[in-house]
């Protein structure tokens, strides 16, 4: 009983304890709060580098025939309007879009200036993406990636004006112009923001594309090049920077008769309900399906046909979550700091109190008893510290926005430019676990500081503590 | 050394210890302090220790209330042998069959008046069962505070207290469970005389009405002639036991 007793009176009694305990507190508060911030970046970065991409992405590889299990060949389906059937079936699906997808070279009109300087960066394959608009709004942030074009991002004012904010309903609105007027000459393009800046585009300026076709029939590349002149009617930024500097949209059946083919998609993209609960039912669900059909080659050979968005981004998003690991290995250091405060305050206040030591030794308090008096200083010190930290930091990461704007306004000068972030707030996400990880940490890391203190303690010789005043 | 039957073997012996010897490391040598001590206390007898100052008493003292563990020889208290117990038993056995009153009081000064007489109680009982005897408890510890003239003293620190109210408490705190033993080293040693008066007459009055064994050491002669036996103490041995006559 003493020791919980005690404990509690030497905590409120001697206010030096309370410095480790402030230690404690600001050491879990700045890791809660800088965790946070830290997760939210990097979600927000994983969002950003997710871009256009949709949940799914179905992509045949369009052999002649698929193995069946049975050891029968059948040839390999390309109707894409069954294939959307099997899969909207699926009670975990929301939509489903056609898209097809070649590349090609991209010349603006007065581009060859621009072509003969060292510009390497522009002279690339461009990914050409034929879409349908409707189908496309669904399935993925396309609609997202135009509206966020319109005068939300100051730094990229430049660009306001390629595109204009009643055309994100129908952003191709002039291609129905276009295809009426059976004029083949004008197909109506968005632009990747990135690519447009690097060309200086403005709405409305005529581009050529290059490209080499294919020939469906022969299997074989045609000889000659397919060039066809293109309008510029808006651009559009996914935030992930790939997909912005190389792709153009456009209609799937505009992409289609420039390329002169007959089959007019090449994938499927997929939106889930829930991503994150569902991707790995229903993408085994859907292939086992599709693979029956003759859609797609068995599961077991792994061709890439069937792939989440996360597959497309691998390797970044593994170096995001390793940067999230290493750097709360490395901030958890700041809790072996707030540790070592308590360690030092307990052993000055264990040599302070040699003399109650000995009197508690007296009065039949065993050295188990001394140890767990002083480890539990060092445990109420952790734990009222951490949880106050952890309720200054998820205080602090939820109105981090609000609190940075003070502090600017408070010295005058902007911490977190909107400008250089591709984010107009600052992105903070709380993991509970997380706190817990770090409130655990804490409690840890003090115990074991504490206990070597406290372990002295229960080592001193009680006459030797008594016998001066 | 530690065979009981170098034990004075008087049935109500509360407290004995036999063939002490106690040294301490001095540079690259030993220094002993108690050159073999035999002696018991019997169950509510009240005995005087005296002898110069540098004579080994409080080393004594400390042996007994198992505090020190003697170089050589057993300590027997209630008729256990203190040292071949484990620390749990052991520190049970000063918790509950010795009180211990120190020269310098030795009071916790965080806490208050009340709350160091009920300490030992603390330190005896689980939380639990501390808690459903709380009020028996600081009853118990009010009521001799009270007794001992601190009714209105029972908030204070000890830092607010003189030195005589101090020893009180320290005397209602070695009392609270009430123990056979009572070990009290030069109690009025660092009061005035009036002052150490008093508090002597609470402590002996206590110890009569309980019956408690008192072993006291002491440089009072008129106090020792209080006691039923005066033990004189000479660099580290017993030099006389006497129920006889005191020497002059
Ligand atoms: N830990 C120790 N180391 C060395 N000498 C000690 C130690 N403790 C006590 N002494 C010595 O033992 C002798 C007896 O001390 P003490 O028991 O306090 O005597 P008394 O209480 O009779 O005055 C003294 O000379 C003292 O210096
Ligand atoms: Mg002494």
């Amino acid at each position: 009983m003493f020791r919980t007793f005690l404990s509690l009176r030497y905590l409120k009694a001697r206010k030096t304890n309370w410095i480790g305990m402030a230690g404690i507190l600001v050491a879990v508060g700045a890791l809660v709060l800088i965790l946070s911030i830290m997760a939210g970046f990097l979600e927000e970065s994983r969002r950003t580098l997710r871009g256009n991409l949709a949940d799914l992405v179905i992509q045949p590889s369009f052999q002649s025939s698929v193995l069946q299990e049975n050891g029968d060949w059948v040839p390999m389906q390309t109707d894409v309007e069954r294939m959307l059937e099997i899969i909207r079936e699926d009670p975990d699906v929301v939509a489903a879009t056609p898209q097809l997808q070649w590349y090609g070279i991209f010349a603006p009109d007065g581009g060859e200036s621009a072509l003969e300087k060292p510009m390497q960066d522009a002279i690339q394959l461009i990914e050409l993406v034929g879409i349908d608009v409707e189908g496309e709004g669904e399935a993925t942030d396309f609609r997202e990636s135009l509206e966020a074009e319109y005068g939300k991002k100051p730094g990229m004012g430049k660009f306001c004006n390629v595109g204009r904010p009643e055309d994100v309903e129908d952003p191709f609105v002039n291609l129905r112009d276009v295809r009426q007027r059976r004029t083949r000459l004008k197909v109506p393009i968005l632009v990747g923001e990135q690519l447009a800046y690097l060309w200086g585009l403005r709405r409305g300026q005529e581009v050529s594309l290059v490209t080499a076709t294919y020939d469906e029939a022969s299997s074989k590349l045609n000889e000659t090049a397919a060039n066809a002149r293109f309008q510029v009617v808006g651009s559009f930024r996914s935030k992930d920077n790939e997909t912005d500097s190389r792709r153009i949209y456009m209609d799937r059946r505009a992409l289609a008769d420039f390329l002169q083919r007959d089959r007019l998609w090449s994938a499927v993209l997929v939106k889930l309900d829930d991503y994150e609960r569902d991707k790995d039912a229903v993408r085994a669900r859907l292939w086992s399906k599709l693979h029956a059909e003759g859609f797609l080659s068995a599961p077991g050979i792994r061709l890439n046909e069937f792939r989440t968005w996360e597959d497309f981004r691998a390797t970044l998003l593994a170096a995001i979550q390793n940067e999230k690991a290493l750097m709360g290995i490395m901030l958890s250091l700041v809790l072996v700091v707030a540790g070592f405060t308590v360690f030092a305050l307990l052993s000055m206040m264990v040599t302070e109190k040699r003399r109650d030591i000995g009197i508690l030794c007296a009065l039949g308090a065993t050295p188990r008893g001394v140890l767990a008096l002083f480890l539990m200083i060092g445990l109420w010190e952790a734990v009222i510290g951490s949880a106050l930290g952890a309720l200054v930091g998820i205080t602090g990461a939820y109105n981090i926005d609000a609190i940075e704007r003070k502090l600017s306004s408070v010295f005058g000068f902007q911490i977190f430019n909107r400008e250089i972030y591709l984010f107009d707030h600052i992105p903070a996400e709380v993991s509970f676990s997380g706190v817990a990880w770090i409130v655990g940490g804490a409690v840890f890391s003090t115990l074991l500081f504490a206990a070597i203190p406290a372990w002295r303690a229960s080592r001193l010789d009680p006459v030797e503590a008594l016998r001066h005043e | 050394m530690s065979d009981p039957t170098q034990h004075p073997l008087s049935a109500d012996a509360v407290l004995s210890c036999a063939g002490v010897r106690r040294s301490f490391p001095v540079g690259e040598r030993r220094l002993e302090i108690l050159h073999g001590i035999n002696l018991e206390l019997r169950a509510g007898e009240r005995l005087a220790l005296m002898g110069t100052s540098g004579a080994g008493k409080t080393t004594l003292l400390h042996i007994l209330g198992l505090l020190d563990r003697p170089t050589e020889g057993s300590v027997r208290v209630a008729g256990e042998d203190a040292w071949s117990l484990s620390p749990k038993r052991r520190a049970n056995l000063r918790n509950q069959k010795i009180g211990f009153v120190f020269q310098f009081y030795h009071l916790l000064p965080e806490l208050s008046a009340l709350e160091n007489a009920v300490l030992p109680a603390m330190i005896k009982l689980s939380r639990r069962a501390f808690r459903s005897n709380r009020a028996e408890f600081l009853d118990r510890a009010t009521t001799m505070l009270t007794r001992f003239g601190l009714a209105d003293r029972l908030g204070h620190r000890p830092s607010q207290l003189s030195g005589g109210e101090q020893q009180r408490i320290a005397i209602a705190r070695a009392l609270l469970l009430d123990p056979p033993i009572l070990i009290a080293d030069e109690p009025t040693g660092n009061l005035d005389r009036g002052t150490g008066e008093k508090v002597l007459e609470i402590l002996l009055d206590e110890q009569s009405a309980r019956g408690v064994a008192l072993m006291l050491v002491t440089h009072d002669e008129r106090l020792a002639k209080r006691c039923e036996r005066v033990l004189y103490m000479e660099d580290g041995l017993i030099q006389a036991d006497s129920s006889a006559p005191i020497p002059t």
